[in-house]
């Protein structure tokens, strides 16, 4: 009884903050809503409407999260460490597109062909992370100026490729690559609506991490070298191992995203797919809310998605743009941010107090 | 090779330069107060979009400029407040402040015009241009210094203002004892929360200025996200410069030939190819920098050592 009373009593210790900036991030959208003319109340009523209360826009909802979710574990991977990867989107740009080529363009049973499209998939933005690891530790290039770089240059560059070389003929608006063989799509789980395994691939994803988060020693060196890398490495971490094997894994994750989309919905690979849904960066915001907690990112994931799917079909009805839950989803941050660092600031600055008074009396 | 057509690109990169030169010098003095802003882009973004929206309502060029910097400074007393005075973490303010902004210049886009994407009008007074007067008489030099905006001019001005503020008075000097080590300046009286949240106001408006030179420059209109990246090559171009304004002008004038050699280019390579340029000379520009500076430790090493 006592551990349970003990348990929720944490999780609501977890909960509380990011609770309010929800509510306060909804407040300041609620003021753009009124500027544009509506009534938030029932815009709100309908967006959540539109997302999770109808069985179509939920599952919509949780199919959209997937890539999220997915997205917020490559950034939790790599900010608990200490390293600031903003190239989630490029990563995943790249291991899609690389995933998608080979899955459409090499020969052999479907089966091989799979294995080596997921791993070139995840080969491809792990080593793209891994290069702003490599001039990180080589050249001293801050790794959020070259992530973040890298997400152009591969926009841009699949872009020509697939406008050029690699794109599909048969089709003379749309600037995509070819459709992948209907036999390595994720299966559905009711035919003719999108939502497919890929979620519960995504599933399985956040326990992974949780599991190499708490129960591994690259999980604890990782993390022993985001709280503090001088200690780390005086506790004996190899500090530039311990950022190879997180960048690299974190590409491999933001790959892992980008082809679940691309298996699991879109089933090809074109213009503009993730920057303009951008994906990476709702992932981003997911994994501040929660603190990087993978547990914590899965659930703020859905919410987020959810308030896309619900913006979207705002957007459609009344014209307020998508925009409106950007808007929202960032206050959140803005505000989560705040109170997670003024609180621990302040609790520190006591808990100093106390013990210089404890120091002093004796 | 045609010589008008070098200089053209010469004159074309001097104007692309502007917005970069302007959000570096407002990344150096933050770094030089000890402050990682990384929401350099979206108080640029601001910068532009508050531009082109006064431009709309008053038809005046010098209230457009005035109002964008005003933006740009608010938007970094917001950065300021939560990152100096609450110790919110940098990078996470500094990423949502860009969502923020990109969300919201979208979201007044519509309210204002009722449009998605982007906005153009006739009706849009550009800056006007300068005009020198022995110069524009000169055949080839003139088509150098064609079409450049008082902007233009005045980002090299700020520039060197800047070097004088940080190296040659006691102020400048006391924000930049500020950022090498906070206790002791605190102990010489010197508030550090105060001239810190200044120096993210004052890059603010640095940063807004940019923006605005950068939708009102050399076209005058605003499209969603134009800013693209362009605050984070200023964090570069800071970084190459050094954190010195007057190397800063240097490394600036090196992205904004990246910049126009991409859009030259544009007509005989594939746009998609030309546009990744300037963040690929980016990182580049990083890598040589950071490996020439790695072999002058290893030989000041060596001679310590000798």
């Amino acid at each position: 009884m006592n551990k349970i009373k003990e348990s929720l009593l944490k999780l609501w210790n977890v909960l509380w903050r990011p609770l309010i900036a929800i509510i306060l991030g909804l407040i300041v959208g609620a003021v753009v809503i009124l500027i544009v003319g509506y009534n938030p109340i029932s815009i709100y009523a309908t967006m959540f409407q539109k997302s999770f209360f109808t069985v179509y826009y939920l599952l919509q909802s949780l199919t959209r999260s997937v890539p999220i979710i997915v997205c917020s574990l490559s950034v939790i991977a790599a900010w608990r460490a200490g390293y600031i990867n903003l190239g989630a989107e490029g990563q995943m740009i790249l291991g899609g597109f690389a995933a998608t080529v080979v899955a459409v363009y090499m020969p052999g049973p479907v089966f091989l062909v799979m294995i080596a499209a997921i791993l070139s998939g995840m080969v491809a933005g792990a080593a793209y992370a891994l290069f702003a690891a490599f001039i990180y530790d080589k050249f001293n290039v801050s790794i959020v100026i070259s992530t973040l770089m890298m997400n152009y240059i591969a926009n841009y560059i699949t872009t020509y490729f697939i406008t050029f070389p690699l794109r599909d003929p048969s089709n003379s608006i749309a600037i995509q690559t070819r459709e992948i063989p209907v036999a390595m799509h994720l299966p559905r789980i009711i035919s003719n609506k999108p939502f497919n395994i890929g979620f519960f691939i995504a599933l399985g994803l956040v326990f992974l991490m949780m599991f190499i988060v708490s129960s591994t020693k690259f999980g604890y060196e990782s993390k022993m070298t985001g709280l503090n890398p001088v200690f780390a490495q005086y506790g004996g971490v190899k500090k530039s191992k311990v950022m190879y094997s997180t960048m690299a894994l974190s590409g491999a994750i933001a790959a892992c995203a980008g082809m679940l989309e691309i298996f699991g919905v879109k089933f090809r690979f074109s213009e503009g797919m993730f920057t303009s849904t951008s994906y990476a960066w709702t992932g981003l915001m997911a994994g501040l809310i929660s603190a990087l907690h993978p547990v914590g990112a899965f659930f703020s994931s859905i919410f987020l998605a959810g308030m896309q799917v619900g913006g979207q079909s705002i957007q459609l009805s009344t014209g307020i743009p998508v925009q409106v839950a950007t808007l929202i989803q960032s206050t959140i941050m803005l505000f989560v941010s705040v109170h997670l660092f003024a609180n621990f600031k302040k609790r520190r600055k006591k808990k100093d107090v106390v013990n210089l008074k404890k120091a002093g009396d004796k | 090779m045609d010589t008008n057509f070098v200089l053209t690109v010469i004159n074309s990169a001097l104007r692309s330069t502007t917005p970069i030169i302007l959000a570096a010098l407002a990344s150096a003095i933050c770094t030089r107060a000890g402050v990682f802003n990384v929401a350099l882009e979206g108080q640029m973004l601001i910068g532009s979009f508050v531009g082109i929206a006064v431009n709309w309502f008053t038809h005046s060029a010098l209230l457009s400029v005035l109002a964008a910097v005003a933006a740009g400074g608010l938007v970094g007393a917001l950065v300021a407040v939560l990152q100096v005075k609450y110790n919110a973490a940098d990078m996470v303010v500094g990423t949502s402040v860009n969502l923020l902004i990109s969300a919201l210049t979208a979201l007044l886009l519509f309210i204002i015009w009722g449009v998605k994407g982007s906005i153009k009008d006739p009706s849009l007074v550009s800056l006007p241009k300068v005009s020198l007067p022995v110069i524009s008489k000169i055949p080839y030099v003139s088509t150098l210094f064609n079409n450049l905006s008082p902007l233009d001019y005045l980002a090299y001005v700020i520039a060197i203002v800047l070097y004088i503020y940080l190296f040659k008075t006691v102020n400048g000097y006391h924000m930049l004892s500020v950022g090498v080590k906070r206790e002791a300046a605190e102990s010489m009286g010197i508030s550090a929360i105060r001239t810190r949240i200044a120096a993210v106001i004052i890059s603010g408006c640095l940063c807004g200025f940019g923006g605005v030179a950068l939708s009102m420059g050399q076209v005058t209109l605003f499209t969603e996200n134009m800013t693209a990246g362009r605050g984070y090559i200023g964090m570069a171009a800071c970084n190459l410069g050094q954190n010195n304004p007057i190397i800063i002008i240097l490394a600036s004038i090196f992205f904004g030939f990246c910049d126009a050699f991409a859009s030259t280019m544009q007509n005989s390579i594939p746009s998609q190819l030309t546009q990744s340029v300037p963040y690929i000379a980016t990182i580049i520009a990083l890598i040589v920098f950071g490996y020439r500076s790695k072999q002058k430790m290893k030989k000041a090493v060596k001679r310590g050592v000798a």
